[in-house]
This record gives C-alpha cells, structure tokens and sequence, in this order.
C-alpha cells in the first residue's frame, strides 16, 4: 500500500517534499506579503482589481498555450507548443481594428476577428497533426507568416480604433471590478470547467501524456491535438480584443509577449500537484507575475528588474520541480 | 533485408528528392531571382549578401547545430552575443586593445554559456526553459547596465576597420565563419565528441546505459554554442562600431529556422553544419531577393514563413515515407 509507505518515510523527507510542492504558493504568498507590508496601496482592492486586469492579456494567451501544453505532451522540442500565440494576437488585433474602422457592423467585426484567430489555430493544427511537424517547427513558421500578414496589413504602424465594445472593454466596471478582470476570470472559468472537469479535457490530458493508451483506448488523438490548437487560437482573438482595448487600437511588437507568456505557462506547472500543465496554475502563475510588476511599479523599483525576476523565477520553479520529481521518482 | 530489397525504386527516389529539397529550392529561388531582380547577380549584391546578412546568423546558427545535435536547443543564443559585444566594446573603450577586448568577449560569451551549462546539467532543468530563463536575466542585466538598451559605441580609431579587412580577396568575416564552421562541423561530423553529441541528441538513454556522461556533454555543448554566439557578437560589435543592448535576439528564430531546415540534408535528420548553411543561404537570399524584385519587408516575412513551413512539410514527409519502407 502507498499509504504504509508514506508512514514509513522520515518526517524530515517528507516535510522536504511538502516544502517542495507547496513552495511555489509559499512564494506566491511570500512576495504578496512583502509588497504588502512595503506598498501601502498594494492590498486595496482597487489595486488587486487593477493588476487582475493588466493580466487578462497575457493570462489568456497563456491558457491557451495551457491547453496545447496538455494536448500535446509537456515535452518542450517534442511535445505541444504554440509560438504563434503572440502574433496571433497582433494579426487579430490588427483585423479587428481594421475592420472596425472600414465601417463593418459590431457582430461581423467581432466574428470575422474570431475566425481569423481560429483560422491561424487550424493552420497550426493542420501543419502539427495533418503534417506531423514538430510543434515548435511548425509554430515557429506560422509566427513568421502571420507576424508578416500583421504588417502587411498595418504597415508596421498603430491602428487606432474605437468601439462600443472596445470602451466596455477598456473603462466598463462591474461590482467595482474593471471588466478586463472579468474576462480574465470568465476565461479562466470556462477553460477550468472544460479542461478540469469535463470528458473533453480528462481526454486532452490523456492525449498528451499517453498519446500510444489514448490511441489504444480509441480516441482520435489527432482530432484532440487539432481542437487544442484551435481553442489557443481562440484564445488569441479574445486576448486581441482586450490588448485593443487596453491600447486603443493595434498595436506593433506584440509578438515580445511569447516569451512571457511561454514563461507563464511553464510556472503553472508548478502549481499542480502532479507536475502538469493546468489552467488554475496558468492564472495563478499569471497573477504572480502580475503582482510582481505591480509591485515594482508602487515601490518604483525600475522595471528593468522584471525580466530578470521572472528569469530567476522560472529557473527556481523548474528546478524545484525537477528535483521534486526525482525524489518522487526515487521513492 | 528482404523489405529493403521489396522497397518500390520509386520510393528510394521520392525520399532521396525530398532529402535534396533545401539544395534545390536554393538552385531554384537563386535562378528566378537571376531572371526576375536584374541586380540579384551582381557581384556587389552577392558580397553584401554574404557579408551583411549571411556572416552573423550563420555563425550564430553554427552554435545552435550543436545545441539541436546534443537534442536540445539554446533560446539564450542573443544573450551570448549582447555579452560578449558588451565586454568587446567596453574593453576597447577603455584602452585594453584588440586581444584583450577579444578575449574579453569570448569569456563573457563562455560566461552564458556555462549558466546554461551549469543549470542544465547541474540542475536538471531542460534546455528549452533553462535557456529561456537565461535569456530573461539577460536581458533584464542589459537593460539595467544600459539604461534601458542605450547603445554604447566604440570610440574613433580604436577599432582598425576589423569587417574591412580581408585576405586572400575574401574578407575577414567570411574567413571566420568558415573557420567556425570548419571547427564545429568536423568536430560533430568526424570527432568523438560529435558522435558522443549526436548519441545523446538520438537516445539518450542508450547513450547513458553506455557509459557516456550526459552532463559533461552538455557542458561542452552549452559553452560551445555560446561561443560561437561571442565571435558573432565581435563581429557584430565591429561591424556596426556599437554595443546595442538586446540586438542579439533577432537571430534567435532564424538561427533555429535554418538549423531544422538543415536536417532535411541528413539522412536521419539530424542537426548538421552544412545543412545549417544552407539553410541560413535559404533565409538570406529569399529575404534579399524579394527585396530586390521590390517586395516590402513586411511581404519578406509572411514569404519566408510560408517557404520554411514548406521546406519542413517537405522534409518531414520524406522522413515519414522513409519510416515506412
């Protein structure tokens, strides 16, 4: 029995092990104690709301990359990866703007902005299932191809724009919360509810880290990888409408997210017991980041210091969790 | 054997095709820029071609061979090359002269490499997020140092026109590469650390159950990918008469481009030097040919994705054919 096992082991060792797992929300909870001793304004609610919503953009990028991660394997060169995220929330970003100022109704706008996210989703599925490129090959190409469409389409320049949609986006608030903050969470939900607990996601996830017993047990492994690169697509356009809200329009460069984002989706592992990717552990590792620039900017400590936090923090994290996995491996 | 001897001939010629496809999509793109951009063949276009394009990122790639070789990959390739331009520029800058601000350059680049190293194989965490997590520090480092990426250029008369100079007729940039490339592809093609390189890139758990240490090659890997990276950054130090914080990162996706594209040469695809070659060629001359026949830069890209996309489908449908038989 693994039970007795556990018994038997040495408190000290098993202590360890519980600082291990659990280190990743101690730290979380660590540095939020800091700020918020050192930062007086940093616990207000009007704060927490704010940083909630400066982190709906890079938050849902990341959940969909979360859900490639899961559809494909955790296997980085191998495994699912999607580069393109960040373009595609340019080229969308792009799209929407455009169309929005050529006069095209809300509803068309919106929907032509969704189908190009899903479109670039299914190019991808298409190269990684269909052509059975390695995802980071694959990704990496169409980010080359879609981050060129992007400025063809704005010519290396801002669109402004405004909409309705736009304005709710950008200044609406609900319950004293800004909107981008429950976008953020309602993604968060709705991924959770899909990926967590539903059929679907217990199949995603067994796709990706067993792909030979999901074939065996006779789920289309392709169609799951596919639908995974489609719902990052979708990912994609939603977070396009919320950097369009935050920036008024498009705007360039947005592929210098990826990064981040790739680091987000990673640090969310650590949040999970079993090591996985999982869509909790995306928002919290989102959040965690989100509290840190937050954090520098009420302390105004430069931030210049922001990449190299999130460096280290990655570094730690994963080697946390390696180390946890070995002696788990050991035992 | 019998299913070798079964194999249709057709199917030996088809994947033997694919295999030629980076070579001859060269021989193809390179005539119908021939015919299309009258100044494609000039000599003047072919040299900047060489030298203002080709020298950097091939050398930066060369790096990357090892690092997709030993089965990994190295993000952090422009972390290495804004270090040891940094040290290259600093050091010339304060009166230290020319070898010692190369030296200076090749340790610092040598310095990113073994955190790399060291977090890699001391650590055990997978090439992809240690090198991603060095990339960040870097960068916040550079920002930090500079300012916020102001760039540091190197004093009047200190630097004795290094890209100018050349030998032979060839200039000197085009001398290093290929010594680079001479270096790193013998050492993987022919030595014993490349094929010790190339067991832990194909089955590292054979090559650990043989006896090879995974972790000193991993060393030897990181360390001589970042120094490929600090020649680049001298060159590019040298070349633009500057340190610019965080240019390095733009060879980053091409680098990796062109070394997978490469692996469409070897049999079993594998990372190897002169496909990588060919593959940063690949990039530079569609990137200069549609410039010449007039397309923006912007249309450059969405090319260059769409051609890399189809040289891989390419490459990895002649590997799957060949799987087969």
């Amino acid at each position: 029995m693994p039970s007795s096992e556990i018994l038997v082991q040495p408190l000290a060792r098993r202590l360890g092990l519980l600082l291990l797992r659990r280190g990743s929300l101690l730290a979380l909870l660590l540095i939020l104690a800091v700020f918020a001793v050192s930062a007086p304004n940093f616990l207000s609610p009007g704060n927490i709301a704010n940083v909630f919503a400066q982190s709906a953009i890079l938050g849902i990028l990341a959940f969909g990359l979360t859900c490639v991660v899961i559809g494909g394997g955790s296997n980085v060169v191998s495994g699912g990866l999607d580069l393109s995220l960040a373009a595609n929330l340019g080229l969308c970003a792009a799209v929407y703007s455009s169309l929005n100022n050529a006069g095209l109704n809300a509803a068309q706008a919106i929907g032509l902005t969704l189908l190009c996210g899903l479109a670039v989703g299914a190019l991808n599925g298409f190269t990684v299932v269909v052509l059975r490129l390695p995802p980071l090959l694959a990704t990496l190409a169409s980010m080359n191809l879609i981050a060129g469409l992007e400025l063809v389409l704005t010519q290396n320049s801002v669109l402004p724009t405004d909409s309705a949609l736009l304005d709710i986006l950008a200044t609406g608030e609900w319950l004293r919360v800004p909107v981008l903050a429950w976008v953020l969470l309602g993604v968060a939900l709705l991924l959770g509810l899909l990926i967590q607990h539903s059929p679907y996601g217990l199949r995603l996830y067994a796709v990706g880290e067993y792909p030979q017993a999901a074939r065996a047990a006779g789920l289309g492994v392709g169609r799951y990888v596919f639908s995974s690169y489609l719902i990052a697509g979708l990912c994609a356009a939603v977070a396009a409408f919320c950097s369009a809200a935050f920036f008024s329009g498009s705007t360039t460069g947005s592929g210098d997210m990826l990064l981040s984002v790739v680091a987000i989706a990673f640090l969310g592992v650590v949040f999970s017991r079993r090591l996985v990717a999982n869509i909790p552990g995306t928002l919290l590792a989102t959040l965690l980041l989100g509290f840190l620039i937050n954090g520098f900017q009420l302390l105004n400590i430069a931030s210049f210091w922001v990449n190299g936090v999130q460096g280290v923090l990655i570094l730690l994290v994963v080697a946390m969790s390696s180390a946890l996995r070995k002696e788990e491996g050991g035992q | 054997m019998t299913t070798l001897a079964a194999t249709p001939v057709s199917a030996v010629l088809i994947s033997r095709l694919l295999r030629g496809i980076l070579p001859l999509l060269i021989v193809v793109i390179v005539v119908f820029f021939a015919v299309a951009a009258p100044g494609f063949l000039t000599l003047g276009n072919l040299s900047s071609l060489l030298l203002n394009n080709f020298v950097l990122l091939a050398i930066v790639a060369i790096g990357m061979t090892w690092a997709v070789a030993a089965g990994g990959i190295d993000l952090s390739v422009g972390t290495a090359v804004d270090f040891a331009s940094l040290a290259f520029v600093v050091l010339l800058n304060g009166g230290h002269g020319l070898p010692v601000a190369i030296s200076g350059a090749l340790l610092a680049g040598a310095l990113v490499g073994g955190f790399n190293a060291g977090l890699i194989a001391g650590l055990g965490i997978t090439p992809f997020l240690a090198t991603l997590g060095t990339l960040f520090i870097g960068t916040s480092i550079q920002q930090l140092l500079s300012e916020g990426g102001q760039p540091i250029y190197i004093a009047q008369n200190l630097l004795p026109g290094l890209s100018a100079m050349s030998w032979l007729g060839v200039p000197l940039p085009l001398w290093l590469v290929l010594g680079v490339a001479t270096v790193y592809g013998v050492i993987l093609a022919r030595g014993r650390l490349g094929r010790e390189i190339l067991a832990v890139g194909t089955q590292v758990q054979l090559a650990r159950y043989s006896g090879l240490s995974i972790r000193q090659i991993s060393l030897k890997v990181f360390i001589a990918s970042a120094l490929a990276c600090a020649v680049a950054g001298i060159v590019l130090s040298s070349t633009v008469n500057a340190y610019v914080p965080m240019s390095g990162n733009a060879f980053l996706i091409n680098a990796i481009g062109a070394v997978f594209m490469g692996t469409t040469l070897s049999r079993n695809g594998r990372a190897n030097i002169p496909g990588t070659l060919l593959g940063v060629l690949f990039i530079n001359v569609i990137a200069n040919g549609l410039l010449l026949i007039g397309w923006n830069f912007y249309w450059q890209q969405v090319a260059t994705g769409a051609l890399i996309l189809l040289v891989l489908a390419f490459s990895f449908g002649s590997r799957r054919l060949q799987a087969q038989q």
